[in-house]
């Protein structure tokens, strides 16, 4: 293991030749590097882990608030991140933060749950498509959202942000298996919820 | 979908799974819909990290923050200056210890030595100070930037440490409701019978006037520590303390009243020990699924044959994953123990094990000392 001296010299010297430096250096590299004081460290964590947070948090709190609480969950992190002592363990640390960060959210606002049936279906302006694409998704997402809890958060990391099975567990640190479940079954009740075409073959072979 | 499917392999959907195999047109049609919602934003501009390594560190960050070596130079000589500035300052007075901020919700608790009476006035609770409330009254205390505790009626409640990585409160007696945001470990409660350590959550902690508590956890989960006994309680669970028995078994709250009675036997009942293998029948004839979480803590909690009876309704409820063997789990292996309370899918126990390693999760000497001053003065009653 290099010393963080070393470390933060060899970041910057790789920074400087490669952009995709982030994928160059493990999750504990750039802890430590973070730790040591490098905010450069710290934003390739945020490029590897904002995604997951951004799922985590659009489970649970209306899709206009979240994007904020994305940057606010990392920069609450940032000056904490010398607490965390393992450091290949970024992932599960900044999960937990996120997931506190809704029920801090909740209390500010004094919001309840049920805000996330009546938020309004803004969204950021890049969004595209047609009225009735988005009217789609708003009414696949409240659905997924009225899933359990463990359900809606996977089943948004891998429907929602794009994440594999094995790339969810290596970042929140459930396991293969518990993923691999949380998938399989937030799938089938989502299909069931919605009445699509297998969902609804399965129930007329009952 | 299901003609991917082998017999015997209920979960294996390779296309939801990792995208690999042949399409689900139903899977790909929800990706598509959803594409809309995914994260975009471009990284905040982060403050500036204070290493906690030393100067060598520091200097490495400036090197990184300024690549010119002069104004890295001329930032240490600021920084020097600022320190000499920072040694050479009075001692601060004593409204500036540290400590947290108290909020009145109602009546006149009390804040150390004074009292506050107006609605929505504030003091400050400051380290080996106590919070104490009547029968009337109520409070709110700002824990740092961390979270918020709500004070009830007829509680007292003591800080005895608020250091960045570790704030450490003392509940003697009463009710308090915790909402906490830190990082998990950062937040304890001390109480007569157990400590109470935030791993990311909301939960309301009582103790009695005896001494024995309860804990309910309504978000994310909590570590109930005692004796070398540990207890994890996620949301929508609770677990008992008594006095001198510490930590009793977590049990979700919905659990069948038989269970629950039963549970509360073995934990605290003095039983014979042929009453403790029907009253555990009772545990065991009456688990639901859910109820894995208790039978996870009775497996370190019951000897011989009982833990054998244990172990087979566990592994019929949450199957062992792999790695996890009969005989790792009768010799009390942790790391097989860990392996399959993730499989519970209730909280990675591996942050509970970083803060048992934490060296400074034992309680600050001064704050043994108030421990000490605490039970003299009770003694002395």
């Amino acid at each position: 293991m290099a010393t963080p001296l070393n470390l933060q010299l060899s970041f910057a010297d790789r920074a400087a030749v490669s952009p995709s430096v982030s994928r160059d250096f493990s999750e504990e590299e750039l802890v430590r590097a973070a730790q040591a004081g490098n905010r450069a460290a710290f934003g390739y964590l945020y490029e590897r882990y904002a995604g997951m947070v951004h799922g985590i948090l659009l489970s649970r709190v209306p899709i206009e608030a979240v994007e904020d609480l994305v940057q606010d969950v990392f920069v609450r992190a940032m000056p904490r991140i010398h607490s965390l002592r393992a450091a290949d363990h970024f992932g599960g640390w900044i999960a937990a933060i996120a997931r506190n960060r809704v029920v801090d959210f909740f209390r500010d606002s004094h919001s309840r749950t049920d805000q996330l049936d009546a938020e309004s279906q803004n969204e950021p302006a890049s969004h595209s498509g047609s009225t009735a694409d988005r009217a789609e998704a708003h009414a696949i997402l409240k659905v997924i959202r009225s899933l359990p809890d463990s359900y809606r958060e996977t089943l948004i990391l891998r429907l929602v942000e794009g994440m594999t099975g094995p790339e969810i567990a290596a970042r929140t640190g459930l396991t293969h298996g518990s993923v691999r479940v949380n998938l399989h079954r937030g799938m089938q009740q989502l299909r069931q919820a919605l009445n699509l075409g297998s969902a609804a073959k399965s129930v007329e072979k009952l | 979908m299901s003609s991917r499917k082998t017999p015997g392999d209920e979960f294996n959907d390779p296309y939801l799974w990792d995208g690999s195999g042949e399409p689900d047109p139903e899977v790909q049609r929800l990706e598509k819909s959803l594409t809309v919602f995914r994260h975009r934003s471009e990284a905040p501009t982060f403050p500036i990290i204070l290493p906690t390594a030393g100067t060598k560190s520091l200097v490495s960050a400036l090197q990184n923050l300024w690549p010119r070596r002069s104004a890295a130079v001329a930032a240490m000589a600021a920084f020097a200056i600022a320190i000499s500035l920072l040694v050479s300052r009075p001692v601060p007075p004593i409204a500036q210890r540290p400590g947290w901020e108290v909020t009145r919700i109602e009546g006149a608790p009390l804040v150390g030595k004074h009292s506050i009476q107006v609605t929505g006035a504030k003091a400050k609770l400051e380290v080996g100070e106590l919070l104490v409330t009547n029968s009337t009254s109520s409070a709110t205390v700002t824990v740092a930037e961390i979270g918020e505790i709500q004070v009830d009626p007829g509680t007292r409640v003591r800080l005895l440490q608020t250091m960045r990585d570790r704030k450490r409160i003392s509940l003697e007696e009463g009710t308090i409701h915790a909402a906490i945001w830190a990082p998990p470990g950062e937040f304890v409660v001390d109480t007569p019978s157990a400590t109470a350590v935030d791993l990311g959550c909301a939960y309301t902690l009582h103790v009695a006037p005896d001494g024995s508590g309860l804990l309910r956890t309504t978000l994310g989960w909590v570590g109930f520590h005692s004796n070398g006994h540990d207890s994890f309680i996620p949301a929508g669970a609770v677990c008992p303390t008594h006095r001198n028995l510490g930590a009793g078994t977590p049990y979700f709250e919905d659990a069948t009243e038989p269970f629950r009675t039963a549970l509360a036997q073995l934990d605290f009942g003095n039983l014979a020990p042929e009453s403790r293998s029907t009253t555990l029948q009772i545990v065991l004839s009456q688990a639901r699924k859910d109820d894995a979480l208790s039978l996870w803590h009775l497996l370190s909690r019951t000897q011989a044959a009982d833990r054998e009876k244990v172990f087979r309704r566990f592994a019929a409820l949450v199957p062992p994953p792999s790695g996890v063997t009969r005989e790792g789990i009768f010799r009390l292996d942790q790391k097989q123990l860990d392996l399959w309370w993730n499989a519970l899918d209730l909280g990675d126990i591996s942050t509970w094990r970083f803060w048992e390693q934490t060296p400074d999760r034992a309680m600050p000497a001064n704050a043994q000392s108030l421990e000490k001053k605490q039970v003299t003065l009770k003694q002395s009653r």
